[in-house]
């Protein structure tokens, strides 16, 4: 039987081969989220091991495979007459094969051991302090030195380290960017760290995942770390850290029952209605923008609020397609003060139960994403789909169609919310209510 | 009748086997009925959990598409996991145990007739209880792993997890009947002289795994205990708010997974073991190592479990232990590699398809063996864990080490079996389709896991970089699927139209080989006397295997106390005290005589309905906590009340009736 | 007792081979359960350990819960002397058990006086050893009902969890060792237990020491050490 030996023979020449083109294109573009990156020290030590592994796990591989290739070509049975001596064992060969992986294994865990007290030491004090708490399925960002909360979107200064305190609100999560720096557990009722110093590496957009399944939209939970300069971070933190950019009061003017539910359960919440008056009007002619972001081939500008989309990769921008059947009526022209009026005074749609907006003094739910700067995000819902308009004004109507299982209500009229199996009455929100909604959120830079 | 000639010749398949009739299958208790039982079962286990691996692979083939809804894809992916593991590999092994361990060892039947049969219908309701979940639409949907807190009831109010929890529960007692069973077998039913060191490799694996059984599946009982109380009656043990530590479920669930992970690749090992010395004309080499590297791989195998648990953030101290021992596993597993290689080193190699799938295995195993290794140092584990990294490293261990053994097996025993060859040009076709197959859907998911996908996901946008590999794994998947199907055509259409196989179709050494194919009911006339490790070459060539030596105990009775009090002995010699001499051996080949058991005045167990009875009602028992959740306490209680007793009943019917007929 | 097993297998006239350790099949499965039932609660008995110390709420088992902690004050739960006294029960029951088989090994013996009489009463050590897993039982069953009243249940805190479940098992196991001893009771009177039934009777035997080495444990790690 010559054609399987040589088959075989081929096939493990090429397997090392590939790898070996493989790692060298490994930093391509075409591979974005590969690990072989060399952003951080993190990455940089990892790929030191990995680097070892790959070469000493190639030599195995070409050495015993070879071995076995060799001993089925050569000892394949010429004659059926063949009786060959039955040899029982020899003691040096099998203290031998013993031995040797011992030592092998002996220049692997040597690094091994020096990188694990390295990587898990703690992080020093002067180091970004960012808190990641996982929900299912998206993502909350603090800055408790910066007293920023956002969502789904991380900006790191180039340089500088960051300490990642990590827990989660419900069940186990894993935040995982790999060409930063790994990933580590959310475990409930636990506080886990990662650091590590984006130092090698220029103003870019990073995908993030969750890496421990947590239900039924765990690839559906995505998240955003933006890399950039130290100055645009300050200007960003100014920003994030201001009311929201419309129809903000000063702090002293709500009188508000909170609407705070720490354990995370409680769909809704009661809400005392401040005075109306305690709304501040603020110029209603905010335009519907379907970029979020800053015109294209402008300079970072001085203030700088968000990353700039004309700098963001292809595969920075979620391409997840829509529902079919689920459209908007994209012609109807939103109206941010009757978004906010509706939303704060008739409690439409429900959104104070759950999310919060800083100078709002209604908007002060914890359950959902912080929206005091939403319009300064690239993404929505878990980073799924692109924050324009329309993907605004689809999710605010049915959220549940769009990502599965979310918490999140459907809330357009006569749309079917697949959880609860039901239609929603003639009561919800109709499209100019929404188009108004989504005028006033994409008003909130 | 007993001849010592080689190569007599073979009239079709005559010997008796038994009566036949759905009834006689029901109430069968003897060891190789119900092995073929497993086997059956399982391979459509095998089919199932195949069909849905199929679903997973269209699914991801591009990205975004919508072959499955995220719901339905976590329902798959769960279920593809469960099955495989507890419905195909472990009952497929299970198969092997029953129909080979008692011939390989010379005994007439398992230690316990008929609580083996209980295993079985044990395994079945527990499998059929499961998939019954599908029909419902609530089929399991928290991963074979099944972490905590998701899976409690503040995070899955569905039936899902219910199904997989009392399932799981289920299955687990049949693994620890069995084992206690095997064990037993084992330790106290080998023919006269063969002492452990004269065991065949297969039944060393199968030993060894049997204590692996028995020492893990306690702690996931008790972790799925602790999961079902939180469920069913409000305990706290994975309860947030009262402080819980989902670490509890993973240190538990990976206490009992690690070893779990031998308990599917050792017997694959065991079979190897027996294929390629078989197919080298050469006896094992390193017998004694390869008995201690399998022993020393269980007992490291329970030292290991937290390298599942790399990202939890164990602290230092922790990640380095757990590092270091699984850096440390990887040394007698090399071994095993080295000592087939050299089994076949000057050997005289017959590529039949059991032979090819068993170097495929060794080829193929080197891989997750290599990618194992990789995932030890804990650092570079934290870009690999929860990737597609990790999903080709344990699908080359488990598709192929488990698969590509099994499959190996599965060739290499039918004949004994059914007394009939599978074919070997379909199989050569087999073998190909699914080497190629195996190696074009995993070798990618290496790449696509280093680039960064993470599992379980059941979409992805494209752009990633991982388009391609996908592709190439879902093509593959349609290879390794056509590969399937080849061996099912070839296993089933064997039956009728294979060539007749005769005793000893292969040349091999072990005691299954001297009797009749398929054996009669009785396995043996009479007992043979073992001298030595490879007692039918010793009958057919004795100069060539004179040189080896063949035990590492003297040749004496060495006494067994226990406790201080005598309570037997043990045979490392012949029974007789001559001199041991070969050519007198009392190894023999018999041919098929056609007599019942009763004819040769062998006793023989009854069957008996009463272990598919008990099995049934215990099942009943199990399934009555689902009504706890449709809020129907009464019909609840009806439930388990009435299968605990009707269990009760039947195990007391069972126990109270002799095995077999007073004589 | 072992020694029972040896002559039982030298003397099988069934036609079966004698075993490969002259031990008796049954021996050699109850061992092995034995192994497994260790791991059991080595599970179970960890499970306690972890959790200890770590509830969020009274009662706790060697402290009082005091406000704020607890809404109202309520001292520590376990109450030692009296599981003393119950431990001592089960104790007592492993001595009637090993009497027990003794009388079951000697039957065909003859006895001379009162004394031998009495230790040959297989029937007598049978109910004995039945009896005390029964007393031991009821002091389960009053435990569990005074924790209950002091506000432990089995869903009020971790403590509680892991208590309740590690001790129910326990109690579980001697239940089914009671039914178990009952049968052989049941077959002593039918026709009377003698040597050749002595393995089925070791059988239960060593459950029931085992049973009872576990509560030497459980005593040892969740009651005395604090």
């Amino acid at each position: 039987m010559p054609l399987p030996p040589r088959l075989r023979r081929h096939h493990a020449a090429a397997l090392p081969a590939l790898l070996a083109i493989f790692i060298a294109g490994c930093a391509n573009a075409d591979y974005p989220n590969s690990v072989f990156t060399r952003f951080t020290e993190f990455n940089r030590d990892i790929g030191y091991l990995f680097k070892l592994l790959i070469y000493l796990g190639t030599f195995v591989f070409i050495f015993v495979e070879g071995i076995l290739l060799y001993t089925i070509f050569k000892f394949r049975r010429k004659s059926d007459s063949e009786r060959p001596k039955h040899v029982h064992g020899n003691t040096t060969l099998e203290i031998l094969w013993t031995a040797i992986p011992a030592v092998i294994l002996a220049f692997i865990a040597v690094p091994t051991v020096r990188t694990i007290f390295k990587s898990q030491a703690v992080a020093s004090a002067d180091a970004l302090q960012v808190e990641v708490i996982g929900h299912q399925w998206w993502w909350e960002f603090r800055y408790p030195q910066y007293q920023i909360t956002t969502a789904n979107e991380i900006y790191l200064p180039v340089g500088r380290k960051v300490n990642f305190k990590l827990t989660t609100q419900d069940v186990l999560h894993s935040f995982s960017i790999p060409q930063l720096g790994g990933k580590r557990d959310l475990i409930t009722n636990h506080v886990n760290y990662l650091w590590f110093t984006p130092d090698s590496v220029g103003e870019g957009a990073w995908n993030g995942f969750c890496a421990e399944f947590c239900g039924t939209s765990h690839g559906n939970m995505h998240f955003r770390v933006f890399t950039v300069a130290p100055s645009n971070f300050e200007g960003w933190a100014a920003n994030q850290q201001k009311m929201a950019a419309f129809g903000a009061v000063a702090p002293a003017a709500a009188s508000v029952v909170p609407v705070s539910t720490p354990d995370g359960t409680a769909r809704g919440s009661a809400v005392a209605l401040p005075a109306a008056t305690g709304i501040a009007a603020a110029t209603p002619t905010v335009p519907v923008v379907t970029n979020p972001t800053h015109p294209a081939g402008t300079a970072v500008p001085a203030t700088f609020v968000s990353f700039p989309y004309d700098k963001l990769g292809v595969h920075n921008i979620p391409q997840t397609p829509l529902p079919e059947g689920l459209t908007f009526n994209e012609s109807l022209k939103g109206d941010p003060q009757r978004g906010l009026d509706f939303m704060t005074k008739q409690m439409g749609g429900g959104c104070v139960g759950c999310h919060m907006i800083n100078g709002n003094p209604v908007m002060r739910g914890v359950i959902g994403p912080n929206l005091t700067h939403v319009a300064s995000r690239t993404t929505l819902a878990g980073g799924i789909y692109p924050n324009d308009a329309k993907h605004l004004a689809l999710w605010v109507k049915n959220a549940r169609w769009m990502k599965p299982g979310v918490i999140m209500p459907t809330l357009g009229a006569g749309q079917y919310d697949p959880i609860t199996k039901t239609y929603i009455p003639k009561t919800g929100l109709n499209d100019q209510q929404i188009a108004d909604i989504v005028a006033y959120l994409q008003a909130l830079k | 009748m007993a001849i010592t000639a080689t190569a007599p010749a073979y009239a079709p398949v005559e010997s008796y086997v038994g009566e036949s009739g759905l009834w006689s299958w029901l109430t069968t208790v003897d060891h190789k009925r119900i092995g073929t039982l497993y086997l059956f079962t399982s391979l459509f286990f095998f089919v199932v959990g195949g069909l849905e691996a199929g679903m997973l692979r269209w699914q991801l083939a591009g990205p975004n598409k919508h072959v499955l809804s995220a719901e339905l894809y976590n329902q798959m992916f769960t279920m593809h996991g469960t099955t495989m593991i507890f419905l195909a590999i472990m009952p497929l092994s299970a198969a092997f145990f029953n129909y080979i361990i008692p011939l390989q060892i010379g005994a007439r039947d398992v230690a316990f007739p008929r609580l083996n049969a209980f295993s079985y219908w044990v395994f079945l309701f527990g499998a059929l209880f499961m998939n019954f979940s599908w029909l419902i639409g609530a089929a399991p949907n928290g991963g074979w792993f099944g972490y905590a807190p998701l899976t409690t009831m503040q995070f899955s109010q569905g039936l899902n997890i219910d199904f997989w929890v009392i399932g799981l529960q289920i299955l687990g007692v049949s693994s620890l009947a069995a084992a206690f069973n095997f064990i037993t077998t084992i330790i106290n039913m080998r023919a006269p002289g063969m002492n452990l060191m004269r065991m065949p490799m297969f039944t060393w694996n199968a030993f060894v795994v049997q204590f692996l059984l028995v020492l893990a599946f306690p702690v996931i009982t008790i972790a799925l205990v602790f999961l079902q109380f939180d469920r069913f009656f409000g305990t706290n043990f994975y309860t947030i708010a009262a402080g819980a530590d989902p670490l509890l479920w993973q240190h538990l669930f990976w206490i009992f997974g690690h070893p779990e992970v031998y308990i599917l690749i050792l017997p694959a090992f065991g079979l190897t073991s027996e294929i390629i010395p078989t197919f080298s004309r050469k006896p094992i080499f390193g017998y004694p190592v390869m008995a201690y590297a399998t022993m020393l791989i269980a007992f490291l195998g329970f030292g290991v479990w937290a390298h599942h648990m790399f990202a939890v953030g164990m602290g230092p101290i922790g990640d380095t232990v757990f590092g270091v021992t699984t850096l440390l596993i990887a040394i007698p597993t090399g071994v095993k590699i080295f000592n087939w290689i050299f089994t076949m080193w000057g050997g005289s190699l017959q590529f039949t398809t059991a032979m090819k799938f068993a170097i495929g295995l060794v080829g193929l195993f080197t891989i997750g063996g290599i990618s194992g290794v990789m995932h030890a140092s804990p650092p570079a584990d934290l870009q690999q864990t929860d990737t597609y990294f990790i999903v080709a490293h344990f699908h080359y261990v488990l598709f192929g080490g488990s698969m590509m053994g099994i499959f190996g097996g599965i060739y290499y025993y039918y004949p004994k079996m059914t007394g009939r060859l599978m074919s070997e040009s379909l199989g050569s076709w087999n073998f190909w389709l699914t080497f190629i197959g195996m190696n074009l859907t995993f070798f990618p998911m290496h790449f696509s896991g280093l680039m960064g996908m993470p599992r379980r996901i059941y979409t992805y946008d494209s752009g990633q970089g991982w388009d391609g590999f996908n592709l190439a794994s879902s093509i593959g998947t349609i290879v390794l699927m056509i590969g399937v199907a080849l061996f099912l055509h070839n296993f089933f259409r064997s039956f009728r139209r294979g060539a007749i196989a005769g005793n000893d179709p292969w040349g091999a050494a072990t005691l299954e080989w001297s009797i009749p194919s398929p054996p009669p009911e009785y396995n043996f006339e009479s007992i043979p006397r073992v001298t030595s490790r490879s007692p039918l070459w010793d009958v057919k060539t004795p100069t060539l295997s004179a040189e080896v030596p063949h035990t590492s105990g003297g040749d004496q009775r060495v006494n067994v106390s226990f406790a201080g009090s005598h309570v037997g002995h043990t045979d490392s010699a012949p029974l007789t005290s001559e001199p041991r001499q070969r050519a007198e051996s009392g190894m023999h080949i018999e041919l098929p005589t056609g007599k019942s058991a009763r004819e040769l005045g062998i006793p023989m167990p009854n069957p008996s309905i009463k272990p598919l009875l008990c099995a049934g009602s215990m099942v009943i028992m199990f399934s009555g906590l689902l009504f706890i959740h449709k809020d129907n306490l009464p019909l609840a209680l009806a439930v388990i009340i009435g299968g605990a007793l009707s269990m009760t009943f039947s195990l007391y019917a069972w126990v109270l009736t002799p095995l077999e007929d007073a004589h | 007792m072992a020694h029972a097993a040896a002559v039982h297998s030298a003397h099988d006239t069934h036609g079966h081979p004698p075993t490969s350790t002259g031990l008796d099949n049954k021996k050699i499965a109850i061992w092995a359960f034995i192994g497994s039932e260790c791991m059991l609660f080595a599970s179970l008995i960890s499970t306690y350990l972890i959790y200890k110390g770590r509830s969020v709420v009274g009662p706790y088992p060697h402290d009082a819960c005091l406000p704020p902690a607890c809404s109202t004050p309520l001292k520590a739960i376990l109450n030692i002397p009296v599981t003393s006294a119950s431990t001592f029960v089960l104790l007592m029951s492993s001595l009637a058990m090993v009497l027990a088989l003794a009388a079951v090994e000697t039957k065909d013996q003859p006895k001379h006086t009162t004394g031998e009489r009495i230790l040959g009463s297989s029937k007598l050590w049978l109910w004995m050893t039945a009896l005390l897993g029964v007393t031991f039982l009821g002091f389960q069953a009053f435990e569990f009902t005074s924790f209950v009243h002091e506000g432990l249940t089995i869903r009020t805190n971790l403590f509680g969890s892991s208590f309740f479940t590690l001790t129910g098992f326990h109690g579980a196991h001697v239940t089914a060792g009671v039914l178990w001893l009952l049968t052989l009771l049941a077959i002593d009177y039918r026709r009377g237990l003698g040597p050749k039934d002595a393995l089925n009777v070791d059988l239960a035997a060593l459950y029931w020491h085992f049973v009872d080495v576990v509560w030497i444990a459980i005593f040892t790690l969740v009651y005395l050490i604090k």
